[in-house]
């Protein structure tokens, strides 16, 4: 009860101080929304792949941009905990009598609240292409949203936790989280991929929760439940999502330690 | 003071584990500290003396490499969370979200530590009853000023009703005024409730009101003792004489009296004495010179001259050993 009351406090706090910078809403929003116009309208004439002849790449890219802009959002979040840990907000919160999870489900909530605005407004843009899934499907889509951006946000807390500065964990998102998406499917699909880069977008956690976003959009929960292709995606992107704020958790708990070692004294 | 010592650092050493391109530093050997019950000490030394990761410590931020802390009768280590309870601090850096306004900062700060119902409007009312945030209430702490950021710090603190209160350098690029309405507001709250204070603080004018200072060098204590009593320890006091004509009484007492004097302005300076030694002769100047003094006095060496004083000898006891060793050994 007290954890619910403390994490959704901090929650609430994350989101205040999103909406309150506007620079920062129009980046988060406008820059997806730019990538997809753009390249979506760009890639439309020669987007031809193998069974998929009559699909737009603005239709194809669609639910990619909106795993970009969860990504975004995440990143933008867990960019405040480098500075918030050492001298700003979090400082005490950490001294707080609160539980350490609580702490990262608070950062975890809030950041994936703002993701699901985001992502919500882009999906205004679904019906104009043509895609109108059902009150069932909706539910799906929505669900696979918040796995999709909880588990972001965790990652991205779980990264930045231990980091010294704010310049660091951007090499970290250009090497590592960039890729994650790059090689989800989002920008090209699978089936045309050569076999070196098809193996590392299968093993990918982000290319299943693409495929969890993808999915409803063109298929009835009762099409879905009995696809193993969907089953197995959800069950890798729900098992993502708990390693991800367990080693988040993990990293709260831990406190630096001083060596055992005998040292020469200081200077 | 107490029999329970509220804060007790016992045998304290903290080791930074080294890299491939740094040697493990050690910044605290051997520290023992204790803090009484209702008791405002003040901790300070120079850069790099240990005061910050003694502070890291003290929060539960950071692990020693030995020793133990009790906060509040409670193991530090093996039970954070009791004495997280209990503890309040104040963090050289703003700790508050400046992106909301006071009131939501204190608000998530009662969620924190659970105060609900009617108790948490009592606790507010409680926490900003001595700060000048009254008509802020609702303004974003980006925009308040240096000094009431601060108190937004502390009144925040304050809220949970700590029994210890530990503050970081808390009046760093605070002007004086703001500063002095800090420290006082901090005072007067810690004496209505006898909190037991920890400060860290360079600034010796801030020390000078405390119960006790510790200055803390290379992470050992150097000095641990009630100002006063600190100052005593340098064993110098000086008699300063306000003359109604400068040169004259100069003169007059290196005469008469054969006293070294040495001249400050329009002030007189007589030389350093042993302690108690000034009331003497500030009685026979008053007898002999009445008519030429404006105003006298006897002035106790500041503690910043016994900080300077203190760390210096010691780094010239270190210096000295170390020269041993290499010519001895």
């Amino acid at each position: 009860m007290s954890m619910a009351r403390v994490s959704i406090s901090l929650a609430r706090r994350e989101f205040l101080g999103f909406i309150r910078q506007p620079a920062r809403v129009l980046g988060t929003v406008m820059q997806p929304i730019l990538f997809w116009v753009f390249l979506g309208a760009g890639f439309t004439g020669s987007f031809r792949p193998p069974g998929m002849e009559d699909m737009s790449y603005l239709e194809y890219f669609y639910p990619g941009v909106m795993v970009m802009m969860m990504l975004f959002a995440s990143v933008f979040a867990s960019i405040t905990v480098i500075e918030d840990r050492d001298q700003g907000f979090l400082q005490g919160v950490l001294v707080a009598p609160v539980s350490r999870l609580a702490i990262v489900l608070g950062k975890v909530m809030g950041g994936s609240a703002i993701a699901l605005v985001q992502v919500l407004i882009l999906s205004l843009a679904a019906p104009f292409l043509g895609l109108a899934p059902g009150p069932g499907a909706a539910l799906l889509l929505l669900m696979g949203y918040v796995l999709t951006a909880v588990s972001f946000s965790a990652l991205g807390f779980a990264l930045a936790w231990g980091m010294r500065s704010t310049a660091g964990f951007h090499a970290v998102m250009m090497v590592f989280l960039m890729p994650l998406w790059l090689l989800s499917g989002a920008l090209f699909p699978l089936s045309g991929a050569p076999a070196w880069l098809a193996v590392p977008m299968l093993a990918n956690p982000v290319t299943h929760a693409l495929t969890i976003i993808r999915m409803p959009f063109y298929a009835g929960p009762a099409t879905l439940f009995a696809d193993p292709q969907y089953l197995t995606s959800l069950a890798v992107v729900l098992a993502w999502a708990t390693l991800c704020l367990w080693a988040a958790a993990r990293r709260v708990e831990r406190r630096e330690r001083g060596a055992k070692t005998a040292a020469a004294p200081a200077e | 003071m107490s029999t329970m010592p509220m804060i007790a650092v016992r045998h304290l050493s903290h080791i930074y584990p080294g890299t491939r391109k740094q040697p493990p530093r050690r910044a605290l050997a051997d520290l023992s500290l204790e803090v009484g019950e209702g008791e405002f000490a003040i901790l300070s030394g120079p850069n790099g003396s240990g005061k910050s990761t003694l502070f890291r410590i003290l929060c539960g931020m950071a692990l020693p490499s030995a020793g133990a802390v009790e906060v509040c009768g409670a193991d530090l280590f093996r039970e954070p969370a009791r004495v997280r309870r209990c503890l309040g601090v104040v963090f050289q850096s703003p700790a508050v979200d400046k992106h909301l306004s006071v009131i939501e900062n204190l608000r998530i700060h009662a969620d924190l530590y659970g105060l609900g119902g009617p108790d948490r409007a009592e606790r507010l009312e409680e926490a900003l009853a001595w700060t000048d945030l009254r008509e802020r209430l609702e303004h974003r702490v980006a925009t308040l000023s240096g000094g009431l950021a601060r108190q937004v710090e502390l009144a925040k603190v304050l809220m949970t009703r700590p029994r210890v209160l530990l503050l970081d350098e808390p009046t760093t690029g605070l002007d004086p005024n703001s500063r002095r309405n800090f420290l006082d507001a901090l005072r007067r709250v810690q004496q209505a409730r006898g909190m037991s204070v920890l400060m860290t603080s360079h600034i010796f004018s801030e020390a000078e009101d405390a119960d006790r200072v510790a200055i803390l060098q290379d992470g050992r204590l150097l000095a641990h003792d009630r100002p006063q009593a600190l100052r005593a320890m340098l064993g110098r006091e000086m008699v300063v004489v306000e003359p109604v004509d400068a040169a004259a009484l100069e003169a007059r007492l290196a005469a008469d009296m054969g006293l070294a004097v040495r001249r400050h302005g329009e002030e007189l300076r007589l030389e350093e004495t042993d302690n108690g030694a000034g009331l003497p002769l500030l009685e026979e100047i008053l007898d002999r010179y009445r008519p030429m003094v404006r105003s006298i006095a006897i002035r106790q060496p500041t503690l910043e001259d016994v900080f300077v004083h203190v760390t210096t000898a010691a780094r010239g006891r270190e210096a000295a050993a170390a020269a041993l060793q290499r010519t001895g050994t």
